[in-house]
């Protein structure tokens, strides 16, 4: 009778765990979390201070839609680790500043200003395909040391992963968000060379550093008394 | 008094649980040149992650990696994860190159040669597909009372499991051929009180089948 009340108790009590969990599992929270790896490029020979707004490095997504599972995404953290790793490669001097503030002076060549516009998600159940989904639309500024703006731009990420056997809603996205922060990255490396008003900066700067270094020379050339 | 009976019926279900349902596996190979792996040399084994509705799985690309590796024709295998982070941004799902001539376009970057010669890499796996379910039918309801779970009913599924590899020579940047692999299997749930899944195993099926396959594809010299 004994092992019969003992059975009784513990079936009760683990059909209870299981439909606690079963109710309280559908209301969620992710706090994105991952590695980002160095990226293999040569650096450009800039100083570059990045300005991350707290609106940036706190970046939240929270579900305003009652019928959606996933209702608070943190992502702050992860993106300026991701935007800190890939500067640092794509750059060969990193700062870090709270705003952007103009110079006269040459100890900065440019900030760098990263914003989110829109943040999107797709869990399988929406989309009747084993994938979940993220999409994320940044935009991005560039200042000179002086604060006019260089160049202003929209960088799309995005990023999937698909379902699997154990793998948990919160894992799944959070894999998901890492491809999305990742390609993001791979993006920007790519593209910010090919953006034209970066380019034409770039060349800019590139011709007025030549100029200077001839000017220089034939300074000294001149500092140097004729001999006959 | 001894309980003898819950222990029986507990090795029944473990024998029943350790019962996979059928699974046929079809590999097809092209073979354009002779492809030799000398020592020390290795192979880097990487999914394709362009498909809009698909994606080839990470798990099924460490377990050709895994099979790969295995016994004595062992193969020395470079772990995705390890050489996409090597490489990155380069072979990220929209930077990887598509074709051979993308990664010839790439290797002009010296650090991405270098990690390539540092890694000693003469063979690249690229394998593209995924695997699906087909077909679904039956249903299983189950009930809980004060005696617990039970459940009623039978459930069964088509699963298919189509994947491609194309081996790419990281040294002559000619593409040598390529192994096709696919498996197709019916799983079963018969549930009398508890739920009982004979599962057809086809992911790890194609993915073994692939994985021998490109065992015999690369001569060692020793064989």
């Amino acid at each position: 009778m004994k092992i019969y009340d003992a059975t009784i108790k513990k079936l009760v009590s683990h059909s209870l765990i299981l439909i606690c969990s079963m109710l309280f599992g559908c209301t969620t929270k992710v706090i994105v979390n991952g590695y980002f790896p160095a990226p293999v490029v040569n650096p450009l020979p800039l100083k570059v201070a990045v300005v991350y707004h707290p609106d940036f490095s706190n970046y939240s997504y929270i579900e305003k839609d009652e019928e959606r599972q996933e209702k608070e995404i943190y992502m702050g953290k992860a993106q300026v680790e991701l935007f800190s790793t890939v500067l640092e490669g794509m750059f060969e001097q990193v700062v870090y500043f709270d705003a952007v503030t103009p110079t006269n002076d040459n100890s900065i060549d440019m900030f760098f200003y990263p914003m989110i516009d829109e943040f999107q998600y797709n869990m399988p159940v929406e989309t009747k395909i084993n994938m979940f989904e993220v999409w994320i639309k940044y935009h991005l500024k560039v200042f000179d040391a002086q604060g006019n703006v260089i160049a202003d731009w929209i960088q799309t990420a995005y990023g999937k992963t698909p379902t699997a056997m154990f793998k948990t809603r919160e894992k799944a996205l959070n894999e998901a968000m890492i491809v999305a922060l990742r390609d993001v990255g791979a993006g920007i490396i790519l593209r910010f060379n090919h953006i034209p008003e970066i380019k034409h900066w770039l060349k800019q700067r590139a011709q007025v550093s030549a100029f200077k270094k001839t000017n220089q020379k034939n300074q000294f050339v001149a500092a140097v008394p004729q001999t006959n | 008094m001894k309980h003898v009976l819950p222990i029986k019926q507990y090795l029944m279900l473990l024998v029943l649980l350790s019962i996979n349902a059928c699974t046929t596996v079809t590999i097809d190979q092209v073979k354009v040149t002779e492809s030799e792996l000398r020592l020390g040399e290795s192979v880097v084994v990487i999914g394709r992650r362009t498909g809009s509705d698909y994606e080839t799985e990470p798990e099924l690309i460490s377990c050709v990696g895994r099979n790969l590796a295995k016994g004595e024709q062992g193969i020395n295998v470079i772990p995705e994860s390890e050489f996409v982070d090597r490489l990155y941004p380069w072979f990220e799902a929209r930077t990887a190159p598509n074709h051979i001539k993308d990664l010839h376009r790439l290797l002009r970057y010296d650090k991405v040669k270098q990690i390539f010669d540092e890694y000693n890499v003469h063979y690249i796996i690229w394998i593209d597909g995924n695997t699906e379910k087909t077909r679904s039918s039956g249903s299983i309801s189950c009930s809980i009372s004060a005696v617990g779970i039970s459940c009623f009913g039978f459930g069964t599924w088509d699963s298919q499991a189509q994947y491609e590899a194309s081996i790419w020579d990281y040294q002559t940047k000619l593409q040598i051929g390529k192994i096709s692999s696919i498996a197709e299997g019916t799983s079963y749930v018969p549930a009398i009180v508890i739920p009982i899944p004979l599962i057809a195993t086809v992911q790890t099926d194609a993915c073994k089948a692939m994985a021998l396959q490109l065992q015999t594809f690369f001569k060692r010299p020793n064989t």
